[in-house]
């Protein structure tokens, strides 16, 4: 007995295989599919409505959208012409290198002109920022302008968010989906979209 | 030989029908078949009103969620929150876990009327289908109602407004002679014996005809089938795609199979 | 034999003999060139273990182990998980389909007498296999924590009862509460995901190396090592690889089918594989109306219902199990197959079959005084079948078996 390796049996093996390979992916779908968030999952992780009419001027909060901090801050007037001044600073002053739902419309990079709302989510490997709003010297910088401080590996972004140069964070803080009506501001979807 | 056992075949036939007593629809004996469409989805649509309109207020369907329904039917977001969820706080996420209170109902009823997200599954959509049309008028119990499927049940019909009166009547049904066949007299005319135990509706006085509340009922039922297992009609469409997938594969690897086999027969 | 391997095998192969393995228990190992499909349920078994390991696992994602949640769970998985509903009824579907395969080629054994010398421990480690598949089964059917989940459970654990003397401090221990609770629960999950998995893992090593060492058998009970090659390969048989590799293939594909059909179409098999009473969560103040067991245990229930003593009743259904142990040693036929046994045998095999089924579906229909009756003629040629076998086979006259396959 001697197994022949013809034409016909290489195509055969190769049809058989292809098929095979074919129907092992699809019986992977509902395996990968099932490590995606549940319904209830996405339902915790539903939008979040914040009234921000009671918060003073330079006062940050935070908000807990899927269980991850967003920051929400209410600028003066002075503090947003300021931000200008600090660009030669940053590293992406405009944004360009992520996608950004309001990269031209408000220096607040909001759809607000008064509030940021950022994911307090640091860019570099996830630590929470902190924010230290006072233009002073701090031990990190000595001409700190206000902004935001990372404990974990000293990352740094400016009162709206945007990431210093020649720090470890290699993009600005996100700007999560949101929409202000009024003095309600919902984090977790844009006007209209569910 | 054969006779004998034939007899006893018969005879065990005659026992097991006996002992199958308990008939799955209680007084009303085998239930009214149900055939769920879960690809007509103004049925569902309708049902789900029907549902939410006439059962939700006490009865919740807490494994499954308003978003899901919504997404499922095919109902545009808006007008399923304005015209299906109960409650104003509630997100299309949430469960539909009810808009009683358990205490609360437990005060009504004596016991907590029981979550039905799973009840068409445990009992099956035939006997919801059959239970639900088998009101029928009793001053005796404490809603003036009893059951066929299920006497004694601890729930008004809540749907009589629509349905009307229904009551037990009697009527001339034709005797069976021992042979299977209808006994007949001298003259060919079947006898006839008089039966109670049949469910008779009033005509007019409800707001709806027979027909009308069947279908009624069947739209309900045909919702509470779909949402005892959401992803029933996905999984009767895929179910096609993976016997046919293994009848292919199987097909060519027979034919290797036959291709090798050559080598050793 | 690693010529043709590279050099990168070759290098692995000489500190850790993969390659050598491999070509001994897959590509080289020799199997008889003549068998018919009741030689695939092997092949078959191994891959619903693997479905059952893998569905299994991805059910943990979203199973919770305890007594408020399990039940809740079990819908979460079917609701809100994407595609939990495919996992779940693939282990629900798969769970059955196990003991279906696993009776098959059991019976198969029976048939052709897989247990006869040398292959009395192949059939041993099997046997253990059954009975560690139907304790998992059993606490895997616990877990859902659905009514009846609860009063199956409750009913199996007052088996323990039966023991005399600590009986029913056994019962509590082995619930951990004094009723089925999430005490209980937690320990059948760890149980059914990690203990008996491990212990079955281990026994399906050890049937398929005992099986390697004497190697396949086959329908005419023919001995193939008895003609070898210069090779000292058997010259009735050929390599696993290519050619029983496409058996299975084929094997598999059929078995595919079947399992789509059920799982897709059916996946509640008629109240027989999920039973309807389990989608009510657990209630330990009211008993559903019937109690029966899913399919694959009820020849045994039927057993125990015969019986109208508790400890008699426990004391049957294990000695029905353990009887099947020492079949190798209760079968004094010359012939391994049916094919070449006498006609005893073949009518014992006849009866054997309908009382087996018969007991199947009794155990599945609420007891009458008739059905009671038929479980205990079941029970009888049950044991029959087996306490007589050493009469019937050395009795009777079997027909010579030929050299060769």
């Amino acid at each position: 007995m001697e197994e022949k390796i013809t034409t016909r049996r290489k195509v055969l093996i190769g049809m058989t295989s292809a098929v095979g390979a074919v129907g092992a992916s699809f019986a992977a779908v509902p395996f990968i599919a099932s490590w995606n968030p549940s319904a209830k999952a996405k339902a915790v992780g539903g939008p979040v409505k914040v009234d921000v009419s009671k918060m003073q001027i330079g006062q940050k909060i935070q908000v807990s959208w899927r269980k991850q901090p967003v920051f929400v801050i209410r600028h003066s007037k002075e503090a947003l012409e300021n931000l200008s001044k600090v660009e030669s600073k940053l590293d992406d002053p405009s944004s360009l290198k992520i996608d950004e739902p309001y990269r031209d419309v408000n220096p607040t990079r909001s759809s607000s002109q008064e509030y940021t709302v950022i994911a307090g989510v640091c860019t570099h490997l996830g630590c929470a920022p902190k924010y230290y709003p006072e233009m002073e010297s701090q031990p990190w910088d000595e001409s700190w302008v206000g902004g935001f401080f990372c404990p974990c590996h000293g990352s740094m972004f400016d009162i709206v968010g945007r990431v210093f140069k020649g720090v470890p964070a290699p993009t600005n803080l996100k700007v999560p989906p949101h929409y202000f009506d009024g003095n309600i501001l919902t984090i977790g979807e844009e006007r209209g979209t569910a | 030989m054969k006779k004998i056992l034939l007899v006893a075949f018969i005879f065990f036939i005659s026992q097991e029908t006996l002992a199958a007593s308990g008939a799955p629809c209680g007084d009303y004996g085998e239930c009214d078949t149900f055939k769920p469409e879960l690809n007509n989805m103004e049925s569902l649509q309708l049902g789900a009103l029907t549902f939410i309109n006439h059962c939700y207020g006490c009865h919740s369907l807490k494994y499954s969620r308003w978003g899901r329904v919504a997404e499922d039917l095919d109902i545009p977001e808006e007008i399923f929150i304005n015209n299906l969820v109960f409650g104003k706080n509630v997100k299309l996420g949430d469960r539909m876990t009810g808009s009683m209170k358990p205490a609360v109902s437990e005060s009504w009823f004596g016991i907590a009327p029981p979550d039905l997200t799973l009840v068409t599954r445990l009992h099956g959509s035939d006997w919801v289908y059959t239970y639900l049309r088998t009101f029928y008028e009793d001053s005796s119990k404490p809603y003036g109602v009893n059951n066929m499927v299920y006497p004694g049940a601890a729930m008004p019909n809540v749907l009589a407004s629509m349905q009307g009166q229904q009551i037990l009547s009697c009527k001339d049904v034709p005797i069976i002679a021992s042979n299977g066949g209808v006994r007949r007299d001298d003259f060919g005319n079947d006898i006839t014996e008089e039966k109670c135990g049949f469910l008779k509706t009033i005509e007019g006085s409800g707001s709806l005809s027979v027909q009308e509340f069947d279908e009624l009922i069947f739209n309900l039922v045909n919702f509470m089938t779909y949402i005892g297992e959401p992803s029933r009609s996905d999984r009767e469409r895929m179910g096609w795609y993976a016997i046919l997938f293994f009848v292919v594969f199987t097909s060519l690897a027979y034919l290797l199979f036959r291709e090798y086999q050559k080598d050793y027969h | 034999m690693t010529q043709k391997s590279s050099g990168f095998f070759n290098w692995i192969n000489t500190r850790l003999p993969i390659v050598n393995t491999y070509e001994r228990h897959l590509s080289k190992h020799p199997v008889p060139k003549k068998v018919n499909f009741w030689y695939m349920f092997g092949a078959l078994a191994s891959v619903v273990l693997i479905i059952q390991i893998v569905s299994g696992i991805w059910l943990m994602f979203g199973y919770e182990n305890t007594e408020e949640g399990a039940f809740a769970s079990i819908e979460y998985i079917m609701r809100d998980i994407e595609y939990g509903w495919i996992i779940r009824y693939m282990h629900t579907t798969g769970a059955s389909m196990f003991f279906a395969v696993v009776y098959l080629h059991m019976f198969r054994g029976l048939l052709y007498g897989s247990y006869h010398k040398p292959r009395e421990l192949v059939w041993v480690f099997g046997m253990t296999i059954y009975l560690v598949m139907m304790a998992e089964g059993f606490l895997g059917y616990v877990l859902p924590y659905g009514q009846m989940s609860y009063w199956g459970a409750q009913v199996i654990i007052s088996l323990f009862g039966a023991i005399p003397y600590i009986g029913e401090s056994l019962e509590i221990w082995v619930r951990g509460d004094y009723y089925i609770s999430g005490a209980t629960i937690s320990r059948f999950f760890a149980l059914h995901v990690v203990a008996l998995p491990l212990i079955l893992i281990a026994l399906v090593f050890m049937h398929l190396v005992a099986l390697h060492e004497v190697g396949a058998g086959n329908p005419e009970g023919v001995d193939i090592e008895k003609h070898l090659d210069e090779d000292g390969v058997p010259l009735d048989s050929v390599p696993f690889f290519p050619y029983k590799v496409l058996n299975a293939l084929v094997a598999i594909g059929i078995f595919g089918i079947v399992f789509s059909i059920i799982m897709f179409f059916f996946p509640e098999g008629g109240g027989y594989m999920l039973e309807l009473a389990n989608f009510e969560e657990a209630n330990p103040l009211s008993t559903p109306e019937h109690i029966a067991p899913v399919w694959y245990y009820s020849p045994y229930y039927a057993m125990l219902r015969a019986v109208p003593d508790k400890l008699g009743g426990l004391v049957v259904m294990g000695a029905a199990i353990a009887i099947l142990f020492v079949v190798p040693w209760l079968d004094r036929s010359k012939a391994a197959s049916i094919r070449y046994k006498g006609i005893l045998s073949k009518i014992a095999m006849t009866i054997f079959i309908v009382s087996w089924l018969m007991l199947a579906w009794l155990g599945t229909v609420p007891v009458t005084a008739l059905r009671t009756t038929l479980s205990i003629i079941g029970t009888v040629i049950y044991f029959a079948f087996f306490l007589l076998m050493p009469i019937y086979t050395s009795i009777e006259k079997t027909k010579p078996v030929p050299d060769r396959l």
